[in-house]
């Protein structure tokens, strides 16, 4: 009797054709990208979505074409960080362009699509079963996100990614092995000790990890203007990977991201010259992984 | 998942795809040596899950069968009953260039390029419309 492999094709719906045309797509769709940097921390609440944006500002501020992905599709940031109103796609001729914040970065997020306090609430035709296929529908859009979407040529395309420090080799897979990852922390152990799970759980993929930020690392005075410690001294965990920078907390950066404003807008702030920095160094480290990549080929 | 005729040891071939009805699907496979046919019949479980990939069983160009629902019915509902159902016309050149809007977004697309044509007094969504709403919203 044939068995599964002796059979060619599926009978009809080529399920793989379709799954493989999709992954086609999304290749196409990024050929004008140049670095796809993922930023994530496995721990969720260490300001992920606010360095994502205030990196975007920084690349965009020293000349670089960059873009925002917002890949927490359940607690979407990006629209209000970047200050952008309700959106609606609407198609181009090569895809949907992408909705520009006012501070002219072009970010897709589910928050300009779902207004605020709604949730996103996939329907099923499976009642009360979405724990079993919620994870798959999330990467099918972000799949079709990438597909669908006009990128056009960017320097950097930043994509914010959802806290799960076991899930971030699935957005790697999802990004592709030439995607960077840079993962942010803040000064705790309790945080350190997560984001140490994701250099582990990325250290079985080809993926290569710029570095850690440290978010958070003391708390920025403005009456002072100094900077004072937010966390108790503690560093019983060490992160084997180099530091690309730490950013203080900084009250003014907070009011900035309710009304979806940049640190570039004051730009002697502490919190915007250790992003500036963080920048500098993100974009050596990825100048340095293209300079690699074309070496090998 | 294939599916093969034991008593020729042919692969079966699809014949039909029945939309969802109550989240089942109805898959009819015919063998194509002796003509045997037979239904597989979906849970909407499994259903769900195929809808979840992003695919469509009985290929791409079936119509709305394994497919999740929109995660906009909420917004879509809102920009409906602010409105009204806007009784407007696509142009086939429109409504192939709305097919390169995400699957789960297009309902919620749809629904607002029309309202914003029926706020500016058109009657029918073409490729000039599209271009003006794409500057509108792009912000």
């Amino acid at each position: 009797m044939k068995s599964y492999y002796d059979i060619v094709g599926d009978g009809g719906s080529d399920i793989v054709g379709q799954v493989e045309a999709q992954q086609e797509r999304i290749v196409r769709s990024l050929s004008g990208v140049r670095n796809l940097v993922a930023v994530g921390s496995g721990k969720g609440g260490v300001g992920k979505s606010t360095l994502t944006m205030q990196l975007a500002c920084a690349l965009r501020a020293s000349g670089h074409a960059v873009s925002i992905l917002d890949a927490d599709l359940n607690g979407p940031c990006q629209a209000r960080l970047g200050g952008l109103k309700a959106w609606i796609p609407v198609p181009g001729e090569r895809g949907v362009p992408l909705p520009k914040a006012p501070n002219g970065i072009g970010v897709v997020s589910m928050g300009s699509m779902v207004p605020e306090p709604r949730a996103v609430d996939f329907a099923s035709v499976a009642s009360g079963s979405s724990h079993t296929w919620r994870a798959t529908r999330e990467f099918t859009i972000l799949r079709e996100l990438l597909a669908s979407m006009d990128w056009g040529a960017l320097d950097f395309l930043l994509v914010d990614l959802p806290p799960g420090a076991e899930r971030i080799v699935q957005y790697a897979e999802l990004l592709g092995s030439s995607s960077l990852f840079i993962l942010v922390t803040i000064p705790s152990d309790l945080s350190r000790g997560v984001v140490a799970r994701s250099i582990d759980a990325l250290a079985n993929t080809p993926n290569r990890i710029l570095g850690y930020i440290e978010n958070m690392d003391g708390y920025y005075c403005a009456d002072c203007g100094n900077v004072k410690p937010l966390f108790p001294a503690s560093s019983k965990v060490k992160l084997d990977l180099a530091c690309l920078g730490s950013v203080p907390f900084d009250p003014e950066l907070a009011a900035l991201c309710d009304r979806g404003g940049s640190l570039s807008d004051s730009p002697q702030s502490v919190s915007w010259q250790s992003v500036k920095r963080i920048v500098e160094k993100v974009v050596r480290a990825a100048s340095a992984k293209a300079l690699c990549s074309e070496e090998k080929a | 998942m294939k599916f093969l005729c034991v008593s020729c040891n042919e692969a079966m071939k699809l014949r039909e795809v029945n939309p969802p009805e109550r989240g089942s699907l109805t898959v009819i496979y015919r063998c194509p040596k002796c003509a045997q046919e037979f239904a597989m019949l979906t849970n909407p479980y499994e259903t769900q899950v195929v809808g979840s990939l992003g695919v469509k069983v009985g290929g791409e160009s079936a119509e709305g069968v394994g497919e999740s629902k929109c995660p906009f019915a909420g917004v879509v509902q809102g920009l409906t009953e602010e409105q009204g159902v806007a009784n407007i016309e696509w142009t086939t050149e429109a409504s192939t260039r709305l097919d390169k809007v995400p699957e789960f977004a297009r309902p919620m697309a749809k629904v607002g390029i029309e309202r914003y044509a029926k706020e500016r007094g058109f009657t029918r969504v073409d490729a000039q419309v599209l271009d003006q709403a794409k500057e509108f919203f792009g912000m």
